[in-house]
């Protein structure tokens, strides 16, 4: 299951990775992450706990023989927890020598998102800087908020976006 | 050569050019290992009071091939400085001299180590070897004049008239009459920096000896005299021969001569021409008294062949076994084996297999794992080095304290040939230098005062090394005046580490001195006592998953035992369940196991659940409630006990079941984990046949919290 | 190419010689860290040329020398020799030694040398 639909995404391999992103749903909302910090998607694992770890650190899953910590992302955001299915996936992120994976709700699409169409975040009303929004993409008459992948793994909370008004 | 100088010719000098880094590498590890073979040989002839012949030889061996490669690599002040160390041992070997003050010479020659070392690790770090020699090289050729003074049998050296000087090259008598008809003057110039210019001259006449009936030469050349080189490099080497062979062939004879600068060559009309240049110009060599440079003459060996000897040699085969490989294929093969391991396991324990009966398979997997398992045992035996060498660094620093705080105190090492993982033994030579340092400084008592508390006079730290299950002890121990529990006791509280009202024991009390801003010593020596030194061991030794002990007897001495793995990688394991998940345990933290019986168990007024094992109490902790795991496995009765000890600490741990032992890869827990939060209590995890993840439990991480709750 | 045998009893002195020729089209076809194993690979290889270090345990290179120009008269073997051993240098010469360079050498000079002695 994970070969094809790692294949499905990132079929095109283009030298620069810029412009594309891999978005994700989250309830309502879409998220993106740059394609360059995406090396693979797969389904859900089972995932063995790891105890005095913040709660959004769901535990460690094996793939295939490397040990990746997985994140769930909607605990990440202070959202309510969605119990797992069949259409969770999770997305394993590479940066800064760090293999982590993503808990999604699930995988939309690769979409290119141009520079001209992408906006900074708003200011939020509570006027904390720990967004982890890096900016605001826009798809058509679609809304991709896009990720700051580094933020995510920083120790720091994340504060909530209440309300984003576009 | 200064430092200016060397810095410039860096610049210009095309060698370097050809300098890659495996060459740099060898340089670094050749020089290392010569460094420290020389210190052993030092050490050795420093204790015994006297530099044996073999001795002697393989130290100016040493300082030779140092010289050598230093020079190549354009590090003149290594190179000088070995130079003139190498100077010193020829002349011991040389001269023989009776009257040597071999302490001294012992610390010249340990000073001149030390500044190579420190050059070295310059040169590793990627800094410029910048150090000056100059001081050190003038240090010993003073020691060098003052040993020839105190032993003029060396003048003898000097008095000896040379080897007989081939005053003809072509022995005159072989010749009544000549018969050649050509005379030719040659001169040559040599190349710049062709070095031994007048042996390259006696070439040139070696050569045209079967080709000439007369020849001789100015200089007169086979003294490979300096002077000689230097006329020939001024003036040319000036050569006269009667010969049969025409122009061309001398000329081309000649232009062959390797590293030619100019040739000049004319025909000599006739005999008398040619005869007159012998009286006139040449020198007469009859009466020319050639003095060699004492240092040479004694280089051309003596002895002939003797043919049978070396024809026995050369049929005795056995060459060096010995091949050095690098440290990162070494870690890359490593991490294959493990990987094979959890492969391995992952097929003969796949959860497909589990139901069916498979005699074939089941033989077939058997024998795979007895094969993985030798290729896992040799991998690992192949990292393994002796602590010998690290030891043998203990030699060194134990003599230079007791040279300083002037008080004897003898080493004494035991199981030197016990084998650590090669990762490993680069984090024991830190701890084991401030241990062995703290036993000399802080431990030993002055000689006298030895003597009056009824002691041996000499103090005795004693360093062993053995093997203990998965692990090696290393224990540093000494006859001193032991830890002084009441001090100690003191200071820890007044440091506010401990609680008046806490009850230690007396282990405890001592193992107080491991924590952080600990020191019971007024003066703070040079060595030791800064109040840094012990928690920086035990700090050390963590980072390999090792640990410290300290034991002692008031009056009679100290006990520092390092307990290190003996290899991170693969552990004995004990998988346990708890709820739906998987724990291993190292066996050899592992007392015993058992199922408590009903109402064995209790709980104290502080709310700790205990149990009662032989007459002693043991806390337990419930590994489903530590690791908050869901589990309906909550009666103790029900579940599992096991014991663990770590550290001379026991507890009990509380699980739903034992799964069983397996010989576990252990796996880091991911850096983004490590980074958010470090989890004393687990050391790393594991991966079962079934793809499952075991977490491996750190039983010292485990305890600790259980102490401190 | 021409095939070279590298005899010395410093590692770091073969790697770097090794390292200079092989760069200048000369084939290394074997190291020896003294004389009696020089021998032994100068029978088994056959190479065109010798370097060969003066100092060296078990078996010298001069003693190397002329056990394999015993065996070979027409071995072409050049003398690494240190300075300060002049005598030994003139040693080999009358054993038969092609040349000699002496350390520390530059890249040229060792090239030259060999280019020099095998006929280049």
């Amino acid at each position: 299951m994970a070969k094809t639909k790692m294949e499905e995404y990132l079929e095109e391999e283009e030298d620069t990775q810029k412009g594309k992103f891999l978005t994700f749903i989250l309830g309502d909302e879409f998220y993106g992450i740059g394609i360059e910090f995406v090396t693979e998607i797969i389904g859900i694992l089972p995932i063995t706990e790891v105890p005095e770890l913040p709660t959004y650190i769901r535990g460690i899953i094996n793939l295939r023989g490397k040990i990746i910590p997985v994140m769930d992302i909607r605990l990440r955001f202070k959202k309510p927890f969605l119990e797992y299915n069949e259409r969770t996936c999770i997305i394993v992120i590479d940066i800064l020598d760090n293999s982590v994976g993503l808990i999604v709700d699930s995988v939309a699409e690769v979409t290119n998102i141009s520079e001209e169409n992408i906006v900074a975040p708003p200011s939020l009303n509570t006027g904390f800087s720990n967004t982890y929004i890096k900016g605001i993409g826009k798809v058509n008459n679609d809304v991709k908020l896009l990720l700051d992948c580094e933020k995510l793994l920083s120790k720091d909370e994340l504060e909530t976006l209440d309300s984003i008004n576009v | 050569m200064s430092k200016n100088e060397s810095i410039s010719e860096k610049e210009v000098e095309p060698v370097p050019q050809f300098m890659n880094e495996p060459m740099l590498e060898m340089y670094i590890f050749e020089t290392t290992q010569m460094i420290e073979q020389l210190e052993q040989a030092i050490l050795i002839s420093e204790k015994g009071g006297f530099y044996e012949e073999t001795s002697i030889n393989e130290i100016f061996r040493f300082m030779h091939t140092i010289k050598g490669s230093s020079a190549m690599m354009l590090y003149n002040d290594i190179a000088t400085l070995a130079h003139s160390m190498e100077d010193v041992f020829y002349f011991l070997r040389e001269a023989k001299p009776t009257l040597v003050d071999y302490s001294q010479l012992s610390d010249i020659v340990f000073e001149g180590v030390d500044f190579i070392k420190v050059e070295l690790i310059k040169i590793k770090n990627g800094d410029s070897a910048d150090g000056d020699a100059s001081g050190l090289i003038e240090k010993i050729k003073e020691f060098m004049t003052f040993l020839k003074s105190e032993n003029p049998s060396g003048q003898s050296i000097e008095s000896k008239k040379p080897e007989t000087q081939q005053k003809y090259y072509i022995a005159p008598e072989k010749k009544i009459t000549y018969d050649a008809k050509n005379f030719y003057k040659a001169v040559v110039y040599f190349e710049e920096g062709c070095e031994m210019e007048s042996i390259r001259a006696y070439t040139i006449i070696h050569n045209l000896t079967e080709l000439a009936e007369e020849l001789f030469s100015i200089p007169e050349v086979g003294s490979g005299s300096d002077s000689d080189s230097e006329l020939i490099k001024e003036n040319g080497f000036k050569i006269y021969v009667r010969t049969n062979l025409s122009y061309e062939k001398i000329e081309s004879f000649l232009q062959d001569t390797i590293f030619l600068k100019e040739l000049k060559l004319e025909e000599i009309s006739d005999e008398e021409t040619f005869l007159s240049f012998k009286q006139t110009e040449g020198t007469n060599f009859e009466e020319n008294e050639i003095k060699l440079p004492q240092v040479l003459e004694n280089r051309i060996s003596k002895e002939p062949i003797n043919k049978e000897q070396i024809w026995k040699e050369v049929g005795n085969n056995a060459p060096q076994s010995v091949i050095s490989v690098s440290v990162d294929k070494l870690d890359k093969l490593m991490d294959l084996v493990g990987e094979m391991v959890i492969s391995e396991a992952m097929v003969t324990q796949n959860p497909d297999l589990v139901e069916l009966e498979l005699e074939n398979f089941t033989k077939a997997a058997r024998l795979l794992h007895k094969i993985t398992s030798e290729i896992q045992d040799t991998v690992m035996s192949i990292r393994m080095v002796p602590l010998s060498t690290t030891f043998m660094k203990m030699q060194r620093i134990m003599r230079d304290m007791c040279k300083k705080l002037e008080r004897e105190v003898e080493l004494q090492l035991i199981g030197e040939e016990t084998e650590v993982d090669k990762n490993i033994i680069e984090h024991i030579a830190d701890p084991l230098m401030h241990l062995i340092r703290n036993a000399v400084d802080h431990g030993i008592e002055e000689n006298e005062e030895r003597i009056e508390k009824g002691k041996d006079r000499v103090g005795t730290v004693t360093l062993e090394a053995k093997n203990s299950g998965s692990d090696v002890l290393v224990i540093v121990r000494d006859d001193g005046k032991g830890l002084d529990k009441e001090r100690i006791l003191t200071k820890a509280i007044k440091a506010g580490l401990v609680d008046e009202t806490t009850v230690l024991t007396d282990r405890e009390i001592y193992n107080l001195i491991l924590l952080p801003g600990f020191s019971t010593n007024e003066n703070i020596t040079e060595f030791s006592g800064r109040g840094v030194g012990m928690d920086v061991v035990s700090k050390n030794l963590q980072l390999v998953g090792g640990t410290i002990l300290v034991d002692s007897t008031f009056g009679e001495g100290t006990c520092m035992t390092m307990k290190i793995p003996l290899t991170l990688a693969i552990i004995d394991g004990m998988n346990v369940k708890v709820g739906g998940s998987c724990y291993t345990i190292p066996i050899t933290a592992i007392k015993q196991s058992f199922r408590p019986k009903a109402g064995e168990c209790f709980t104290d007024p502080d709310g700790n659940e205990m149990i009662m094992v032989r007459g002693n109490c043991y806390p337990i902790i419930r590994l489903h409630k530590y690791f908050e795991v869901q589990t309906v496995v909550k009666e103790f009765h029900e579940g599992v006990l096991i014991m663990v000890e770590q550290d001379a600490r026991m507890i009990c741990l509380f699980a739903d079941e034992l799964i069983g032992q397996q010989q576990v890869v252990v796996k880091a827990l991911p850096n983004f984990i490590k980074q958010t939060k470090n989890i004393q209590s687990l050391s790393g995890c594991t991966l079962l046949g079934d793809g499952s993840i075991s977490l491996i439990i750190d039983i010292g991480g485990l305890t600790q919290y259980r102490t401190s709750k | 190419m021409k095939k070279v045998l590298i005899v010395d009893d410093a590692a770091f002195m073969r790697l770097t010689i090794k390292t200079v020729l092989e760069h200048n089209n000369f084939e290394i076809v074997g190291e020896a860290e003294n004389g009696r194993v020089a021998f032994e690979k100068y029978k088994m290889l056959q190479p065109d040329v010798v370097t060969m270090d003066i100092t060296m345990p078990e078996m010298s290179g001069i003693d190397a020398l002329k056990i394999i120009r015993q065996y070979d008269s027409n071995a072409k073997i050049v003398m690494i020799s240190a300075m300060g051993q002049e005598m030994l240098v003139r040693e080999a010469i009358v054993n038969g030694a092609a040349s000699f360079i002496v350390k520390p050498f530059k890249e040229e000079q060792i090239i030259y040398t060999i280019k020099k002695v095998v006929g280049e």
